[in-house]
């Protein structure tokens, strides 16, 4: 079965999408797609690092590990062992916003994949020696991406200046005195409000009937009961009135530039023109920073630009790493005039073409697996409260003009709101 | 248990230059992966030129006779495409992700670009900085920094015993006659794979094929044929990083290669010990004692030869018992080999990601590659599960005991010398080196 693509417009069948709500609030989505026979099962919960507050800073992802440690049915060590019998395998990923648990299996398995994450779901066991094990392997965790990484350090040093008050200043595998810290009661807490039926959604994505597989769903998770709404969360954030610095020093081997702006929220239409402002930028050799920076002044090694989209405005991130001899202070330059001049005079023609080509076929390409569908569904309607909009993306980039780009550069990427993150070789002691 | 994966339909031929094509046509999103492989890999480094066949790869698309770097990255991104260049030990690759109705077009760049490129002294000399300097940063990362001692231990001497992308000290004395003369040696169309998929007619592409690499000429042969590369001996080596609060370790064996009929027996005994969630080392290691995050292990496997790895790491004070605790879940295998119940399960899980690994034209374009670059049977996607099928319990045990490390592994570790030597000392003499040493 080839998937319909209109070039340049929707990208995803939605009228083939069946959507459903189970009555205890658990929202269903089902796209049937025979292209090869697997599937990919992916529950999503409206939880992350933002609904924490200091002294629990870490605890989704914490609790993401406990998820996989036995629930009713299905003791200890049982989840993996059966589903991977099976043929499939199971990872979950935590981020600022959401929880995400995922599955991709032979078509077969499928009843069992539901079993699976319906008990856990429903009756998830949550006991001191499990937590204390996960603990210690998040805290490995930790020291491997940020601890002992530098670019984890200065990512989280960004952050905690870029945000003062919103709950996105703290890292989602949060701060190590608070991983220590967290409690089994803290657990059990979160477990009851945060991982009800109501609060979660299910993509299933591949080559399944999609009645029989609407009432597999209502049989397994249909009697679990709804729970409380999740508490409101303090998303406030004070203007800021100027550019932040900070340092980090570490005995790297060469020095390194980590910029970041607070952008829109994913639901604002400015996302996309971002998006855009984005590749226009950084992405591809042609880029501009990258032609610039790397090609013609070869003042840096690379240079990468990112705005992951977030529930509440997130962060549009620039980072370099120096070549021997560059000087921080004229690699910001450097890119600080091209950023402005994107701000002043907008992309031409022709690089606004190539953003959009790019960007459609990394979208074509994200969506060219039962994975990437039901992922792409789900982030849809997580961050921006509809999972049509998975189907929506390129007319959306294809709706943003030059002046889009240039409005939004100039708005967002401003010097005074900027925060900056450099790597200062050195002992650390 | 998923149903098996089958060929999509291919149309194969071999031009009158020797150039290999394989098309594969088959549904799916509207992009062409297009993927090049040629016999040119780091394996082909002369001494002292680490990092050559590398540094060629990367440079081909900084200039042809007709359009500059520049151009070329402009032209192809235009069109919405992204190209990529690497090495490794027995192959330089070119992978393109482009979509289907600018093939034509990406195609002409592409048959410059491998058969005639020009390799600018200007954009040579720059990318050539480059890649030493990225080596530099390549030191910050603790994982890559035991990755390449861990390499250099391993093989010593033999051609596969430095990292792909070469040595700090070796790229700067490249020079673009240097990389000139490696393509006209080693970039031949006697030697290289193009690979295409995706929705595309199977005959107008190879038509196009055909036209566009129709003037990419050389002299067939040129092959160099490796020895096997020598088990690896047994020692401890400390690569010191005295910052870091966590220690990568790696515990290396011999292997074996790409074509060797072990190879079946290496998927199921990797995956068994150190594949997945349920694997022998994740749960010694990370479910029973909380040391680390991840623990992995595989047979990694090339041409001529290959090696069996395990890696993790865990917080400093705890590296000489995740060393320990790897060692006895190998002792443990060596001795009894694996139960029924873990075959079982294995295989199945096997089966199943063999189906999931085919959804995407990249997936097909790579493994067609690898077929043609190895040299694999034409059933070896339709028959891996009966390959996997027929591994029991006594193959994987002999398996272990001929390769997968012996009572004394190479061990090598990356972080804090002063408490990993004393820590590592009960496995044999430590040999500290430098991070420097490894650049």
């Amino acid at each position: 079965m080839t998937r319909p693509v209109t070039v340049g417009a929707r990208v995803l069948e939605l009228d083939a999408v069946r959507a459903t709500t189970l009555s205890n609030g658990l929202r269903l989505r089902i796209l049937a797609e025979a292209s090869s026979p697997t599937v990919s099962y992916s529950t999503v919960f409206q939880v992350g690092s933002r609904n924490e507050r200091p002294g629990i800073t870490g605890i989704s992802h914490l609790f993401e590990h406990m998820m996989f440690n036995g629930a009713a049915r299905y003791g200890p060590k049982e989840f993996d062992r059966v589903l991977e019998g099976k043929g499939g395998h199971s990872n979950a990923f935590t981020s600022n916003d959401l929880t995400v648990y995922y599955e991709d299996f032979g078509a077969e398995a499928l009843e069992t994949v539901v079993d699976l994450e319906s008990d856990r779901m429903g009756a998830l066991r949550l006991d001191d020696a499990a937590l204390e094990q996960e603990r210690e392997v998040v805290k490995e965790e930790r020291r491997l991406r940020t601890d002992d990484s530098v670019f984890g350090l200065m990512e989280e040093q960004l952050e905690s200046l870029v945000f003062q008050a919103h709950p996105y200043r703290w890292p989602v595998i949060g701060w190590m005195d608070d991983i220590q810290r967290i409690s089994r009661q803290d657990c059990q807490d979160f477990f009851r409000t945060c991982y009800a039926p109501s609060n979660a959604a299910i993509y299933l994505v591949g080559d399944v009937d999609p009645d029989a597989a609407a009432a597999l769903v209502e049989r397994f998770y249909g009697a679990l009961p709804a729970g409380p709404p999740l508490p409101p969360v303090a998303a406030g954030e004070p203007d800021q009135r100027g550019e932040r610095r900070a340092e980090i020093r570490f005995p790297a081997q060469a020095p390194a530039l980590l910029v970041g702006w607070r952008g829109p929220a994913a639901r604002s239409p400015d996302a996309a023109a971002l998006d855009l402002a984005q590749v226009c930028l950084a992405v591809g050799e042609a880029s501009r920073l990258r032609r610039i920076l790397v090609h013609e002044k070869a003042l840096v090694v690379s240079v990468q630009a990112s705005f992951a989209w977030r529930i509440d405005p997130g962060v549009f991130l620039v980072s370099c790493e120096l070549a021997p001899g560059a000087k921080v202070a004229g690699v910001e330059r450097a890119l600080f005039d091209e950023v402005a001049r994107l701000g002043a005079r907008g992309p031409t023609a022709r690089e606004l073409a190539r953003a959009r080509a790019l960007l459609r076929s990394a979208v074509l390409h994200d969506l060219g697996t039962h994975h990437g569908l039901a992922q792409a569904l789900g982030q849809a309607e997580a961050l921006l409260g509809d999972w049509r909009e998975a189907g929506r993306t390129l007319e959306h980039y294809e709706a943003v003009g030059a002046a889009d780009v240039k409005r939004v550069v100039a708005r967002y990427l401003d010097p005074a709101l900027r925060s900056v993150v450099t790597l200062v070789p050195g002992a650390t002691r | 248990m998923s149903r098996g994966v089958a060929l999509p339909p291919l149309r194969r031929e071999r031009l009158a230059s020797g150039l290999t094509v394989v098309v594969a046509s088959r549904p799916g999103v509207p992009l062409a992966a297009v993927r090049i492989v040629v016999r040119a890999g780091s394996a082909l480094d002369p001494a002292g030129r680490f990092g050559l066949a590398h540094l060629t790869a990367a440079a081909a698309r900084r200039g042809t006779r007709t359009r500059s770097g520049a151009e070329i990255d402009e032209g192809l991104e235009a069109l919405g495409a992204s190209l990529g260049a690497g090495v490794d030990e027995d192959a330089a690759s070119v992978g393109l992700s482009a979509p289907v109705e600018a093939l034509p077009k990406v195609l002409m760049v592409l048959a410059e670009l491998v058969g005639a490129p020009a390799f600018p002294t200007r954009e040579v000399a720059r990318l050539r900085d480059r890649e030493v300097a990225a080596l530099a940063h390549d030191l910050d990362e603790p994982d890559v920094v035991a990755d390449r001692a861990a390499l250099v231990a391993a093989y010593a001497d033999h051609p596969y015993g430095h990292p792909s992308e070469g040595r700090a000290r070796h790229l700067a004395t490249l020079r673009r006659g240097d990389l000139a003369a490696f393509h006209a040696r080693h970039w031949r169309p006697s030697r290289t794979t193009l690979v295409v998929v995706g929705p595309v007619d199977a005959e107008a592409t190879l038509a196009l094929v055909r036209r566009r690499f129709g003037a990419w000429r050389g002299e067939p042969g040129g092959d160099v044929e490796l020895a096997p590369p020598p088990p690896p001996r047994p020692a401890v080596v400390v690569v010191d990083l005295p910052e870091l609060t966590q220690a990568q370790v790696r515990l290396i064996g011999p292997g074996h290669a790409r074509g060797s009929a072990a190879y079946a027996a290496g998927v199921v005994t990797g995956s068994i010990l150190g594949g997945g969630f349920t694997s022998r080392l994740m749960q010694a290691i990370r479910v029973e004692r909380g040391l680390s995050y991840g623990a992995r292990a595989r047979f990694a496997s090339g041409r001529a030869g290959g090696l069996f790895f395990v890696s993790s790491f865990t917080k400093v004070e705890t590296a000489g018992q995740l060393v320990q605790v790897a060692q006895d879940v190998l002792a443990s295998f060596r001795s009894q080999g694996p139960s029924e119940e873990e075959l079982v399960r294995v295989r199945g899980y096997l089966a199943g990601l063999h189906a999931l690994s085919f959804e995407t034209h990249e997936a097909w374009a790579e493994k067609l590659a690898e077929m043609e670059l190895y040299g694999l049977p034409a059933d070896e996607v339709s028959g891996f599960r009966a390959r996997i099928e027929a591994v029991d319990a006594a193959a994987c045990r002999a398996l272990a005991e001929q390769r997968a490390l012996g009572e004394r592994p190479l061990v090598v570790a990356a972080g804090p010398a002063r408490s990993l030597a004393s820590q590592l000392a009960p496995f044999g003499p430590v040999r500290v080196v430098t991070a420097r040493s490894v650049a």
